[in-house]
């Protein structure tokens, strides 16, 4: 930190290259980290405009604004981007900035592979994005790229496919990463028991990387050589089983659902305390429940597919073992209200962003039980109300953690404090505008419209039509964000070190910015 | 010893399943487990969660029949 660290630095830092060359060739956590978030957002602003162009179309039934298949090439590469694209690099910058902060260490374990992990994710980004001016336009068949659709497709499936391949590998290489870092380079004194609760589920979920990203390799493989190499996996005219492919996949599917969420209850679980002055109610429990759940996530797979007809046990056992999962995933909604309860209170942003994370990814945990009745999932599968319910755990679950995220550690790692008002109104603006997409989709879905159709029947306009609003306004509101990013960075009060009166853990040791290099003798923790 | 290790290293899994454990009996856990205990235990603790289940449904379609 001082200047006489950097002096037995022998690599410094001052011969780094400058200008683009520095961030090609970066190998330091936090400028890997911000080329992390910066993706996602760009990739966030790219999503998010397809969604208000679907919503667009679904503001009025019948087709007003675009082809059929442009609808569903939409909808697919809305899926495909803002889950690969948006909510897992963003936690990944979120790893790469705050895990070696948190635990004391100098940088990751592997700097070079973590370059490499992040320049992968343009090139997908490329490969996906620009298969809209192929032939045929981009993937059109679900993000869940189910066969038969995925196979008879043309080139831009190839395209996906091979996308797919290499998210997967910088996924896997990103998860090595941290893995390394967290279970070799921990300050002296930190044991894993101290650890704070985002580096503990971060862990857990860079496991779940490693166990589930092979599985979706080897699924769209499947798909590739059946497309090009004349396999039959998939194919029953040739004695394969296209059933199959949803169960690789969702073994697959499920786990990354809590890759999804995993991150977001580490982040939630570092500012509840702070915004309450108290420490984590049950942090054993919550740790306890985060491993359960990353093991319990492997056994619910075939609840995303009641409908395709299975024998009654196995839909008792996938019913059972879902609603089983719920339990400690309730506990730790428990732990998060009985940390904010008595405790001195104040409402920043990100204590905003957060509690609105606890309320409404309660309602998403909710439908998700009434998904996991089979009887009722057999009327509800394929409708709005699955797409609500993912809304929910996504949109006010995994998004909001991460503005929540960036307005706690914003001011750490710019120097400077965010403006209130303008982070306030963001808040509110989104938290309105999101339950005005979402909520009503439960109505549409219990009563029967389909999810990926550009038309409907008459009967669901009204409810559309607020949908539709409601996201206009969440959309837009985003730029409210965007503005006061831009603003932090160029300006604004200077943050203490401290930065938030309750915040506890060596991240806030360091001074504000944190310096290029920080830790790089290990701080010892008592 | 070992015996009573295997025993906590169960019982520590299965109040994980849960998603309970108190602050005393989680730092107890941490001083006596191994890693490796625990890891094992977890697979076991995965594989029993299963099986149980399959007793379940069994016998709920006995039931049912
Ligand atoms: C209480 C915990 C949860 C339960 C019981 C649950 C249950 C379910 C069920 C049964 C479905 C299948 C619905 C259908 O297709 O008919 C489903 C779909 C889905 N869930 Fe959850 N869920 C839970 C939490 C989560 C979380 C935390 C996430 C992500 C952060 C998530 C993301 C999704 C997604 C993306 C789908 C739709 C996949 C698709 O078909 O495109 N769920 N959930
Ligand atoms: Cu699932």
């Amino acid at each position: 930190m001082s200047d006489a660290a950097h002096a037995h630095d022998d690599h410094g830092h001052h011969a780094h290259p400058t200008g683009i060359m520095r961030w090609l060739t970066t190998t330091n956590h936090k400028d890997i980290g911000s080329l992390y978030l910066w993706f996602s957002l760009i990739m966030l602003f790219t999503a998010g405009s397809m969604a208000l162009l679907i919503r667009s179309e679904l503001f009025e039934p019948g087709m007003q604004l675009m082809h059929p298949d442009f609808f569903n090439q939409l909808t697919t590469m809305h899926g495909l981007i803002m889950i690969f694209g948006v909510i897992m690099p963003a936690f990944t910058g979120f790893a790469n900035w705050q895990v070696p902060l948190m635990i004391g260490a100098p940088d990751m374990a592997f700097p070079r592979m973590n370059n490499w992990s992040f320049w992968l994710l343009p090139v997908a980004g490329i490969m996906l994005l620009g298969s809209f001016w192929l032939p045929g336009g981009a993937v059109a068949g679900g993000w869940t790229m189910y066969p038969p659709l995925f196979i008879q497709g043309g080139v831009s499936y190839d395209l996906t496919i091979l996308a797919v391949h290499i998210m997967g590998l910088s996924s896997i290489m990103g998860s090595i990463n941290i893995i390394t870092t967290i279970l070799n380079m921990r300050a002296p004194g930190l044991t894993l028991m101290k650890m704070p609760m985002f580096v503990w589920t971060w862990l857990i979920t860079a496991y779940l990387l490693i166990a589930t990203m092979p599985v979706l390799a080897g699924a769209v493989t499947m798909l590739l050589t059946d497309r090009n190499f004349g396999t039959h996996f998939f194919n029953a005219a040739g004695g394969g089983d296209p059933v199959m492919f949803q169960h690789i996949f969702w073994f697959f599917g499920h786990p990354e659902v809590y890759i999804l969420i995993l991150p977001a209850f580490g982040i939630v679980s570092q500012i509840i305390p702070t915004f309450s002055r108290k420490p984590l109610f049950g942090y054993a429990s919550m740790v306890y429940a985060t491993a359960s759940i990353a093991i319990l996530s492997f056994t619910v797979w075939a609840h995303h597919m009641f409908a395709v007809g299975m024998p009654v046990a196995a839909q008792l056992f996938f019913m059972f073992s879902t609603m089983l999962i719920a339990v400690p995933t309730g506990v730790k909604v428990f732990n998060w209200v009985a940390t904010m309860w008595k405790g001195s209170l104040t409402f920043e942003t990100p204590m905003l962003f957060a509690i609105a994370f606890v309320c409404l990814f309660t309602i998403g945990g909710f439908s998700g039980l009434v998904l996991a009745m089979a009887p009722v999932d057999i009327q509800l599968q394929d409708t709005y109300y699955v797409v609500a319910h993912f809304h929910y755990v996504l949109v006010s679950g995994a998004l909001f953690s991460i503005f929540a995220g960036i307005y706690y550690w914003l001011p750490k790692w710019t120097g400077h404090m965010y403006n209130e008002t303008l982070g306030k109104t963001h808040f509110w603006l989104s938290v309105i505008g999101m339950n005005i997409v979402f909520f009503p989709m439960h109505f549409l879905g219990l009563a029967g419209m389909p999810r990926r159709i550009p038309d409907y029947a008459l009967q669901f306009t009204e409810f559309n039509q607020i949908a539709t609003v409601g996201a206009f306004i969440f959309g837009f509101s985003q730029l409210v964000f965007l503005v006061l990013v831009l603003k932090t960075i160029k300006g604004g009060a200077k943050a203490s070190d401290q930065v938030w009166e309750g915040a506890q853990g060596l991240e806030w040791t360091v001074p504000s910015p944190a310096p290029y290099h920080t830790f790089e003798t290990a701080p010892v923790v008592k | 010893m070992a015996e009573k290790g295997n025993l906590r290293a169960a019982l520590a899994v299965f109040w994980s399943f849960f998603g309970v454990r108190k602050r005393r009996d989680y730092d107890d856990d941490a001083q006596s487990l191994t890693q490796a205990q625990i890891i094992i235990a977890g697979l076991i603790g995965g594989v029993v969660f299963v099986l149980t289940l399959l007793l379940v449904v069994y016998l709920v379609l006995q039931f049912v029949k």
